[in-house]
């Protein structure tokens, strides 16, 4: 085994690391806020709101994501009549997919924050939208912020499968390197450490939240 | 949008062919992987419990290592890094298997699942009351006897429902197989668009298996709930 | 000379900083049945986990029967000659009262399923319930819960029960149901410790009895003796509380 490999082609390798995390946080930040707005949708008062908003959550966390992009990159060209660069197409792909995830996520964190808690701000006088901002949400963000994190994990997990479409993140980087120089054992290798260790840091981080 | 629809390609060979192998593929390969994956899991998981802290470490490594690197990694790491490791004779023999593709993805999907499982199981025993490990062990019950009779089972009735999430999760891992080459519905679809250039019906067929067999577990699941309620199974306290 | 049937020498127990039991060394002689009192916190729920070393003490030995604990090698033998009867009961939730009395003496003493329902059922008869023996727990009420629990430690025919707190999470109308079977053993001349609030059964049906306070063994008397003349003036404190409630 020579591990040299890895050091001759470490930038190579970081740059795709670069567009892995890129990919991950602008995912996170869109599909957390449209997250929201879903989430608040699920729980309304109005069927109107509520029914589209549950077919749309049950519909995305049935299929897997990989699908969902092959969707999205027959549909985006198909819709627009152009075609946009893979990296916008699996963005919105990932976007619309985790925006499902986060939704429950939020969902639950609101239903955490017991309905008692808004009948004890309304009866002070407050508006049901000033008890949602100033009592529940601020509870509701901090019972939640485990399995954001943890979510969080699993969205810069799925960053691996733009490689089947051929973006140049991480993994896809190293499976280039690896063809390569024919040297695949070092480099799944290293790929496999460092994904372990990011992803360990951010299942620690979970656990240490959900402990405070 | 100009898209003209022909549903009827999927009916016609060898499209068709391609829609029942993958389905039939990704259905074999969820049901033995959950099985495998479940076998382990347990076993790990069990072990995580364990008094022996030299146990309780080997469970957690392993829970820790097949969670936190991406499947697709397990996957190519099988495919690609396993052979090439062996030794010599073993690697031969290894490359004249039949089916290779779908033994890899076997192999890596139940792995991985099984650290999953590992961490139900745990957490489920977990939040088993202290005072059912006292009383157990107060009329002289072992540690094994204890978890055999009274913990597992117990436990087991409490995580039915993420045990068969677990299965829906294995049935849509499963498309990242096609990778290393499982002819699974994800794949077929894609083979088709490629052929057909009719993604829409395509990609239908493929979510369509997922969306059916999602709903068919979760219409169980509520069966199997409502059955097990005999007294005092599920979370009553 | 009768040996004690329970020898307690210099135990001690702590959780961290919290001392739990202060060198306690206490005998307990067979056919007696002893309740254990005092305020919370007093380690009179510990003491009796160490009875059974359900605890593991950090100091000190208990001797039951004759065998040390500390050196035992097989700690469940030891444990299935002494019965233990739970707060929250803690039977099996997905047995039925039937195969929670059986388990134990089937797997731990290998008695064939027959025999050990035959048992089963005498001792259900005894408690009171023999026609609960297929219902599961969560159809019982709080009291038969009890009361099968008990049958449950009575199936090994263990030398030594103890009780820890049996009636504290038993609704008040519960209350007496189960201290009559427990009236019952003591009178049919089983050796019990029994940790309880309970101070009418410590006065009618107790031999003795042990007050704690803090890790330690304050006082020991005789039951009629310990209500009436309360040596130490912790004790005297508890007693009038207590009965202040009554």
């Amino acid at each position: 085994m020579d591990f040299s490999v890895i050091s001759d082609n470490i930038e190579f390798l970081m740059l795709g690391l670069m567009r892995s995390f890129q990919l991950a946080v602008f995912t996170i930040v869109f599909s957390l806020t449209i997250a929201c707005f879903i989430a608040i949708g699920r729980v309304s008062s109005r069927r109107a709101i509520r029914y589209p908003s549950a077919i749309f959550v049950n519909l995305l966390r049935s299929n897997p994501l990989i699908l969902i992009v092959f969707w999205f990159f027959f549909l985006v060209p198909l819709i627009t009549g152009k075609t946009l660069p893979e990296f916008h197409t699996v963005l919105i792909a990932f976007v619309v997919f985790f925006a499902a995830y986060f939704a429950e996520i939020v969902r639950s964190g609101i239903q955490s924050v017991g309905a008692s808690q808004v009948k004890a701000a309304l009866s002070t006088g407050l508006t049901y939208s000033q008890s949602m901002r100033l009592i529940v949400l601020p509870q509701a963000f901090r019972n939640m912020l485990p399995a954001l994190v943890t979510e969080c994990v699993i969205v810069f997990q799925g960053t691996t499968i733009a490689y089947v479409i051929g973006m140049r993140e991480f993994l896809h980087s190293t499976s280039l390197v690896a063809e390569r120089t024919v040297r695949p054992v070092e480099l799944y290798l290293f790929a496999a450490l460092v994904y372990l260790v990011i992803c360990f840091a951010g299942t620690r981080l979970a656990l240490f939240l959900e402990k405070k | 949008m100009n898209y003209e629809f022909d549903w009827s390609l999927l009916l016609q060979e060898p499209n068709w062919g391609w829609v029942i192998e993958g389905i039939s593929n990704t259905v074999q390969l969820s049901l033995m992987a959950w099985g495998l994956a479940l076998v382990i899991g347990i076993f790990i998981g069990t072990i995580r419990m364990a008094k022996s802290r030299v146990l309780r470490l080997v469970g957690t490594t392993y829970v820790e290592i097949f969670r936190n690197i991406p499947l697709l990694v397990q996957l190519f790491l099988w495919f690609f890094v396993f052979p090439l490791l062996l030794p010599d004779d073993f690697m031969r023999a290894w490359n004249r298997l039949d089916g290779v593709p779908f033994l890899t993805a076997l192999i890596g999907l139940s792995l991985f699942t099984a650290a999953r499982i590992a961490e139900q199981i745990r957490s489920g025993i977990s939040s088993i009351p202290k005072g059912q490990f006292l009383a157990a062990y107060s009329t002289g019950l072992t540690e094994v006897q204890t978890f055999r009779h009274v913990i597992i089972p117990y436990a087991f009735r409490v995580m039915i429902p993420a045990i068969a999430s677990e299965f829906l999760t294995i049935f849509k891992n499963s498309a990242l197989t096609l990778t290393i080459g499982v002819a699974e519905i994800t794949g077929a679809a894609k083979t088709i668009e490629a052929y057909t250039f009719r993604g829409i019906e395509a990609y239908s067929a493929a979510s369509l298996t997922y969306m059916l067999t999602t709903a068919s577990v979760v219409i169980f699941m509520g069966w199997l709930e409502h059955v097990l309620r005999i007294p005092g199974l599920i979370g009553k306290r | 000379m009768t040996l004690p049937l329970v020898q307690i020498n210099n135990l001690s127990l702590r959780y961290g900083n919290f001392v739990a039991l202060d060198d306690i060394s206490i005998d307990f002689m067979p056919g007696t049945c002893v309740v254990i009192c005092g305020p919370s916190g007093s380690g009179k729920s510990s003491l009796l986990r160490c009875v059974n070393r359900l605890e593991d003490f950090d100091t000190g030995d208990v001797i039951f029967d004759g065998q040390s604990l500390k050196a035992a090698q097989n700690v469940s033998k030891i444990r299935s000659n002494i019965g233990m009867v739970f707060q929250h009961f803690e039977l099996y939730p997905h047995l039925s009262v039937m195969n929670n009395i059986t388990l134990a003496p089937r797997y731990v003493n290998g008695v064939n399923r027959d025999e050990a329902e035959a048992k089963a059922n005498k001792l259900l008869e005894r408690v009171g319930i023999l026609d609960q023996a297929h219902k599961y727990p969560d159809e019982l009420s709080g009291g038969q819960q009890q009361r099968a629990a008990i049958a449950r430690a009575l199936a090994l025919e263990p030398k030594l029960m103890l009780f820890d707190e049996p009636t504290s999470a038993l609704d008040p109308e519960m209350i007496s149901e189960v201290l009559q079977v427990m009236r019952d053993l003591a009178r049919n001349g089983m050796t019990m410790l029994v940790v309880t609030h309970e101070m009418g059964f410590a006065r009618d049906v107790a031999d003795e009895v042990v007050f704690m306070d803090k890790g330690k063994v304050i006082e020991r008397n005789e039951s009629g003796s310990f209500f009436d003349n309360p040596q130490s003036d912790r004790a005297k404190e508890f007693i009038d509380r207590v009965l202040q409630k009554i």
